[in-house]
This record gives structure tokens, sequence and C-alpha cells, in this order.
């Protein structure tokens, strides 16, 4: 339609199609996240009404090695969160790409349910599958290994389990829509001149897909490390994830400025890792592809 | 080809973890499904026998289903305000071509980077400051927020795959504008607006995280509901309002997958 109209009708045009959602997203996602900014150098211990500058919430985090402890504790979960749903999401996402579109169309939907499907309901689902009743513990006093139903919930296995489950669709399709743009012909030209499928794998399929395994990774990474649901249900009272304490925070003790800052330490730890990860261990492998 | 011990091997474990990730995705819905017949008044698997009476105590809950009614209205309109913003932009970026289109196309997906507990804060506080905390209004824009890259990361794919060259070939033969877009145009792009609108749908009608911040007295959303009920109670009940969720979420992936006819939805 361009073509026909004059360009500055055109630039009106476009103006008009993008500004709603331009203001929307300033409005309800940029000013909140300022407000959140801001809201952490304030001294006192309420948002509302608070005027002032002070750094004295970044020196309550870090002076307290309880939630210095907490925050190394989410960045692990988070490491191994993302690694989990790699290792497992891989195969997958790879093997979904190589079917012939109807046969994919179906696992897709097998997908795609878990990953639209309400969080609490997953969430749910784990408390009975591992709970004293559950799946798991009948399996495990059939097979004769217990004699009484174990605990299963309240533990950190737990926590990494549901987190994985809970975030592995996202790693599947970042993966499956990247190894769909990789012509199979290169994966065929690399095994007709013998190399091994595992070679094929390190040297030609995953340089390739490095976006979509960075993509998948920073998405699991960021979202683990924010959660709040799965450590407060499966973990129980123990277990303590930065996520878990913002949320108490803001809706129990209603310390916004508190919560604001360790959102953004958050947030600055969560980038610094991922930016990290993304020089030392990607890039690497992806430049791999260009060496002869 | 010559197939040696070592791809042997890895195709064994591949198929062995593809067996496991399937069966490890699905294992939580089926449970809640199965325990939620139970007859008894206990969760267990498998259930004793079956029965649908707690799905008959989850229809007499009030408390359930009009939370069940308010996510279904929330999910509706989130998905409809957030269709027509994305579509109107994903068009508009799809259809100029200017440095700094791959920035405003990030900014739009940005909404699914932000952890939810900061975005929950953040317009808990903002909606404090101008008025619209504990208020419908605000508890829909916070959910348009986050269904909206959903619809602008499918729009954007099902762009790409469209020929324009129909498009051209339509104004040819001097349709106007307005019949281009109607009778091309929004037909070719159907299968994408419709799984757009599965993603926004499910992506609201399921969510927990933010609503936590934004729901409020008699306007609680299912899973909200659903969360603070599990936090004190462990009943088949439960299992019988998590299933009415599961449901919901299966029939409308479903059905659009139905309706899109030959073109895969998502």
């Amino acid at each position: 339609m361009s073509q026909t109209a004059d360009p500055r009708y055109d630039r009106i045009n476009f103006i008009i199609l993008i500004a709603p959602a331009m203001l929307l997203l300033v409005v309800f996602l940029v000013l909140p996240m300022a407000s959140v900014f801001r809201a952490s150098f304030y001294p006192g211990t309420t948002a509302i009404g608070s005027s002032g500058f002070s750094l004295n919430q970044y020196y309550k985090f870090f002076a307290d090695s309880f939630y210095l402890s907490v925050l190394m504790e989410t960045v692990v979960y988070a490491i191994i969160t993302s690694v989990g749903c790699l290792l497992l999401g891989f195969p997958v996402g790879y093997s979904l790409a190589r079917l012939p579109p109807a046969k994919r169309r179906v696992r897709m939907i097998l997908i795609i349910v878990p990953l639209t499907l309400s969080l609490v309901v997953v969430v749910f689902g784990w408390l009975v599958l591992l709970g004293r009743q559950g799946l798991a513990n009948n399996i495990l006093i059939g097979l004769g290994l217990t004699n009484t139903p174990k605990q299963l919930l309240f533990n950190r296995s737990a926590v990494l389990v549901v987190l994985v489950q809970q975030f592995l669709p996202f790693m599947i399709l970042s993966v499956m829509n990247v190894v769909l743009q990789i012509d199979p012909v290169l994966e065929q030209a690399s095994t007709s001149l013998r190399a091994r499928r595992l070679k094929t794998f390190a040297k030609i399929v995953i340089p390739l897909a490095a976006p979509g395994i960075i993509s998948g990774f920073t998405l699991i990474f960021v979202m683990t490390a924010s959660a709040f649901v799965t450590p407060r249900l499966i973990g129980g009272p123990r277990t303590h994830m930065i996520g878990g304490l913002v949320y108490d925070e803001v809706l129990i003790t209603f310390n916004w400025p508190f919560g604001a800052a360790m959102s953004f330490i958050l947030l600055a730890v969560g980038l610094g890792i991922l930016a990290t990860v993304s020089a030392l261990i990607v890039r690497p492998l992806a430049r791999g592809l260009h060496v002869r | 080809m010559s197939v040696d011990l070592h791809d042997r091997l890895l195709s064994v474990i591949g198929a062995l973890v593809r067996w496991l990730v399937y069966a490890m995705l699905l294992l939580p819905a089926i449970i809640v499904v199965a325990t939620s017949l139970t007859p008894g008044t206990t969760l267990t698997f498998p259930p004793p026998g079956i029965s649908l009476r707690w799905y008959i105590a989850a229809w007499e809950s009030s408390l359930f289903m009009n939370a069940l009614g308010l996510s279904l209205k929330l999910a509706a309109l989130a998905t409809v305000c957030s269709l027509v913003i994305g579509l109107a932009a994903t068009f508009a970026l799809d259809r100029h071509a200017f440095r700094g289109r791959d920035l405003i196309q990030s900014f739009l997906l940005s909404p699914l980077l932000i952890p939810t507990v900061v975005l929950g804060l953040g317009l808990i506080q903002f909606f404090v400051w101008i008025g619209l905390n504990q208020t419908f209004a605000g508890l829909l824009l916070g959910h348009i927020v986050i269904t909206l890259p959903y619809v602008v990361r499918t729009l954007t794919a099902s762009m790409v795959l469209f020929d324009r060259n129909l498009e051209q070939a339509a104004m040819s033969l001097r349709a106007t504008p307005t019949t281009v877009i109607r009778t091309i145009t929004i037909p070719l792009l159907l299968p994408g607006i419709i799984s757009a609108m599965v993603f926004a749908f499910v992506t609201s009608f399921g969510n927990v995280t933010l609503s936590i911040f934004l729901s409020y007295e008699d306007k609680i959303t299912l899973p909200v509901h659903v969360l603070t009920y599990v936090e004190q109670n462990y009943d088949p009940l439960v299992a019988a309002v998590s299933s009415i969720v599961i449901f919901v979420t299966v029939l409308t992936i479903f059905l659009a997958d139905r309706l899109s006819g030959s073109k895969p939805v998502i």
C-alpha cells in the first residue's frame, strides 16, 4: 500500500498505527519501572508520600548475609534450571523441527498446553504427584524402595524439577524455531563426510542454533530468578528466593522501597550474569562456525 | 550412511529424553484431572473410583464460579485490546522499513523479559499514584501489557510469510485499499490472528504472578483464588477447579487449531 500513498500520508499512517502500543508500554511499563527505580532510593519504609534520596535500602541488602545468601541461592537455582531446560529441551526442539509438519502439529499441542496452562494448576499437580499419597510415593512403595511414604516435597530438588518442567516449553520452542531455519543439507553433508552425529551437532547444529539457545536461556533465567509461586508452594517456608522476598515486601510488609531495591539488584545481577554467559560461552560457540 | 555405535547410542538417548520430557510436561495436568474425579475426600492417585461430586461442589461454590466468570471476562477483554493494539503495531512495523525498527520491535516484546514481581510492584505503585489501584481497569491494563508480546511475536512471524504480491495483484485490478485489506490481507493473516488471540487469551486466563498484585476484594481471578486456597486447604475441590482451568485452556487451543483449517495455528 505504501507505493500508492505519498510519503507524508504514509508517515502519519505509521504513527497512528504504532502509537497505541508505544503509549501503552511507555505509560504502563516504562513509567512503573521508573517509579520502582525511584522508590528504591527512598530512605524510609513507605513509598507513598515519601521524598528524599538515600542508599539505605541497598545498604540494608548488602549488609545482611541473609539477603546475600538468598541472592546467591536464587542465581544458582536460575543457572541450574536454565541448563536443565537446555539439556532436556534441545533434543526435543531439534526433533520437532525435523519432523514432517503434520506430525509436528500434534506434538506442538502437547508442548503448548503445558506452556499456557496456569502456573498454579501445574504447581498443584506436582503437589499431588509428590504428595504422601501421590503417584511418586506409590511407585516407590510398589517397587519396594521404601515402606513408608517419603517426604518428597519441600526440598531443593523438588523445586528444581518443577521449575525445569514449567519453563521447558520455552526452550523447546526457541530451539525448534532456529533449527527450522537450518538447512538439513548441511547435516547430510557432514554425515556423508563420515562425521559422527555428535560431531555434526557440535560443529554445525549447535553453533547455528546459538541464537535460539541464547533467547531460551535468557528467558528462562529471568523467569526462574523472579519465580515466587513455585518456591513458595513446592519449596515450603525454608526455601528462599529473591522473587518471594520481593513479593513479601510488596504485599505482606508493604515495605515498597526495600522491595524496589531488591528488584533492581535482581535485575542488575541477572543482566550481568547473562552478559557474562553470552560473552564467555555462547559467542565463542557461534564463532567456531566461521573457522574453516 | 554409516551408522556406528556412537550414533545409535545418541539416538537412543535422544528418544529417552523426548519420552521423559513429554511425560514430565503432561503428568501434572493428567494427575490433576484424575484426582478431581475421586469420590473420596482426599487427594490420591490413582483415585479409588469415579464421581463428579467435586465438580458439583465447584459449581455450587459461588466464590470459585464468580472468579471463573471474572477470569473469562478479563481474558476476553485483554485479548481484544491487545490484539487491536498489537495488530496495528505489527502491521506498521512490517510495512515500514526504517532504522530503529528492530529496537521498537524488541521494546514491544520487552514485557516478556521483565520479571513479573518487578512489574507487579511497579504497576501497583504507579496505580496508587494515578488513582487506578484496586480497579478493574488497572487489572485489565496489566493483562494487556503482558499479553501484548505474545500477540506481537505471533503476528510478526505470520507476516514474514505473507505474500505481498497478492495485495499488489488486487490493487492492479483497481481494488480500493479497504477492499484489499478486507478481502486479501485479513483473510491471509487469519491463522496468525487466531493463534495470537489464543496465546493472549490463555496467557491472561492462567496468569497468577501479575494478577496476585492487581487482584482485590471481589475482583480476584481464578488462578489467584486457587493459589490462596491451596495454601490453606488440600482437598479434591481445588483439583476440580484446576481441572476446569485445564479444560478451558485445552478447549481454547483445540478450537483454534480446528478453526484455522489446514494451516497450523502454532
